[in-house]
């Protein structure tokens, strides 16, 4: 990185943390740290909401894995507006009117503590893992480009973060998240506009939009059902795991995460809460259209230029030094060879679709279809050498791709912006989640639980400690992480095994009022063991787990409770 | 009063409309865009 790049990236991440720190200066009371004293605007909930939700892994793997699989992505999100609108009628309400710090009060408030206490339990491990998976994924970036050593790098990079967060709280997270937020959308914005300025001259936008069709990496929607075929329940992203499993997903993350609910509880009233998660459910799906369209544009930009075997240079390097060189260069030579032939045809193929001649089109379409197929296959090699030389190797370069492009070709100063963005919006979704994981361990744990009757100030101070604590386990966590795949579905997946239990329960108190703690609390145990089985089992895609946890806790929770009934009334 | 009420729900009832609406038309537009550059 060159000195304007490191000057633009100091100088956006000092502001973005002073801004928080003086934003921070009138906290005094629990009401003020975990809920602003219910001061934020629709705006400030639309943009804390996204800021929380779209972590830099978003930025860093979503192009990365349109790059791959073409933005068929997007219709993971395909669930999220219908869940905006049951939350708005259904949980907005009920907790504005009980006046609650966090979702899991409710609980206690309509079952009982200990079903309370097992939620709040779910929340804390699956955050706190995840969070940790946020704090790594900006890591890799620093020590991929800079040489630097990942744990040390996670150590920086949640520590910045938890200056603002600690002292702050969650009017700190709020407008820091809002100033991120607005440097995010210029980033992506300018290196969309960078991609395409940079295609060969006589290739416009439309014409990249139709070289990245034709090799299937518009794929938005699949509309295909087969409830026979097993490769079915495990496909991750069509339309039917994106509205229904997705609908769930995001049900339970936005009505009973706490990192998100504590957003929306900041804010004035009811109306105000309500419009900030509508604006959510408009403009989230075509923002991550956005987002991956830029990941296909990256595709089609690699095709009239060269791209290299592996995006994860670290690992190419680290391949190098060892007696696999000469094997691993050997592949090296057929891709540049087959990028060459590659960059002869997509020309050819602009030229087609300019003359609009259909037969030339196809022919030259299947030709470089089998040369993206013979590419995928030296890739595949390629792993296999990086596996053979180093057992512990990181083989996904999903995330790389994105950032790779980013380095290797944007303009002095945009790259130093395009890596503070990626840093902005991981601070962004942990800053969140630090509170969150805080307000959760306060409320439902100490301040329930272990230390009852104390001062305002203490459990002020406690909250601040609470914030501290989990900022270093967050980190820790960090430092574990490096042997995981494709990052963001490391996050999806740890979600979505706890996410169907705990909306269960909650769907179980909102709409069957007959239904008791007792069975509420067994239900929930039972089906964690039934999903954890699941999932172990590899039968059905991560998204599905939503739908499953949630029915079965709904299902389980009915029939204790009459199993109950019948032994009472014996 | 009560009509002041049932005038706010018919607003909720409208945005929520907007919501899904948009939904739909975003899945359509995609179905076409999809098609259109395959």
């Amino acid at each position: 990185m060159s000195v304007i790049d490191w000057f633009v990236l100091i100088i956006t991440l000092l502001a973005v943390i002073a801004y928080g720190v003086y934003k921070s200066k009138s906290e005094k009371t629990l009401d003020d740290y975990f809920k602003s004293s219910n001061s934020m605007s629709w705006f400030l909930i639309l943009l804390s909401i996204m800021g929380t939700q779209a972590s830099a892994i978003t930025f860093l793997s979503a192009p990365g894995q349109a790059y791959i699989d073409g933005m068929r992505f997007v219709q993971y999100y395909f669930g999220l507006p219908l869940a905006m609108v049951v939350l708005c009628v259904t949980f907005i309400p009920i907790y504005h009117k009980l006046k609650v710090y966090t979702a899991y009060e409710f609980l206690e408030q309509r079952f009982d503590l200990k079903t309370r206490a097992l939620a709040s339990i779910l929340f804390l491990i699956q955050r706190a893992l995840s969070t940790g998976i946020s704090i790594y994924a900006p890591s890799i970036i620093l020590s991929s480009l800079l040489g630097w050593n990942i744990y040390y790098t996670n150590l920086v990079m949640g520590g910045f973060l938890i200056i603002y967060t600690v002292s702050g709280g969650t009017k700190a997270v709020t407008y820091t998240q809002m100033q991120q937020l607005l440097i995010v959308f210029v980033g992506m914005f300018l290196a969309g506009y960078m991609v395409v300025h940079m295609l060969p001259p006589n290739v416009s936008f439309s014409d990249a939009l139709h070289v990245a069709g034709k090799m299937g990496k518009l794929n938005v929607i699949e509309t295909k059902i087969d409830v026979t075929d097993s490769h079915w329940w495990k496909d991750k992203y069509n339309i039917w795991s994106g509205l229904i499993g997705g609908f769930f997903l995001a049900l339970s993350y936005f009505g009973t995460d706490q990192s998100q609910v504590g957003r929306y509880l900041t804010a004035k009233n009811t109306k105000e809460s309500r419009i900030g998660l509508l604006m959510n459910g408009l403009v989230k799906v075509p923002m991550q259209f956005l987002i991956l369209m830029i990941g296909s544009l990256v595709f089609v930009f690699y095709m009239f230029y060269q791209s290299p075997v592996f995006f994860n240079q670290k690992e190419v390097e680290k391949v190098l030094a060892t007696d696999y060189k000469a094997s691993f260069v050997s592949l090296q030579t057929k891709n540049d060879s087959l990028n060459s032939v590659k960059q002869v045809q997509t020309h050819q193929l602009v030229d087609a679709i300019h003359q609009k001649n259909e037969l030339q089109i196809r022919n030259t379409q299947a030709s470089l279809k089998e040369i993206d197929k013979q590419t995928k296959t030296i890739r595949a090699d390629a792993v296999a050498i990086m596996k053979k030389a180093d057992k512990t190797a990181d083989t996904n370069d999903t995330n790389y791709i994105f950032l790779y492009f980013v380095v290797q070709n944007l303009p002095r100063g945009l790259i130093g912006l395009l890596i503070a963005m990626i840093f902005l919006a991981a601070w962004g979704s942990i800053a969140a989640a630090l509170n969150s994981l805080a307000s959760t361990t306060v409320i439902d744990l100490y301040k329930r639980m272990w230390v009852k009757e104390q001062t305002e100030t203490h459990y002020f101070k406690a909250s601040r400690w609470f914030t501290f604590g989990w900022g270093l386990f967050c980190i820790a966590t960090a430092m574990f992480a490096s042997k995981l795949g494709s990052l963001i579905e490391a996050v999806n997946v740890l979600g979505s095994l706890f996410y169907g239990t705990i909306l269960g329960v909650f769907l179980v108190a909102f709409y069957m009022k007959k239904v008791g703690g007792k069975a509420v609390f067994y239900a929930a145990i039972t089906t964690e063991i039934f999903v954890i089985a699941i999932y172990i089992s590899d039968i059905i895609s991560f998204l599905w787990l939503n739908v499953i946890g949630c029915l079965l806790v709904m299902g389980f929770a009915f029939l204790l409770q009459r199993i109950l009934v019948k032994s009472i009334t014996k | 009063m009560q009509e002041e009420e049932s005038s706010i729900n018919k607003k909720w009832r409208n945005a929520y409309t907007l919501v899904i609406g948009t939904l739909i038309l975003l899945i359509i537009f995609f179905y076409f865009f999809t098609k259109q550059f395959a």
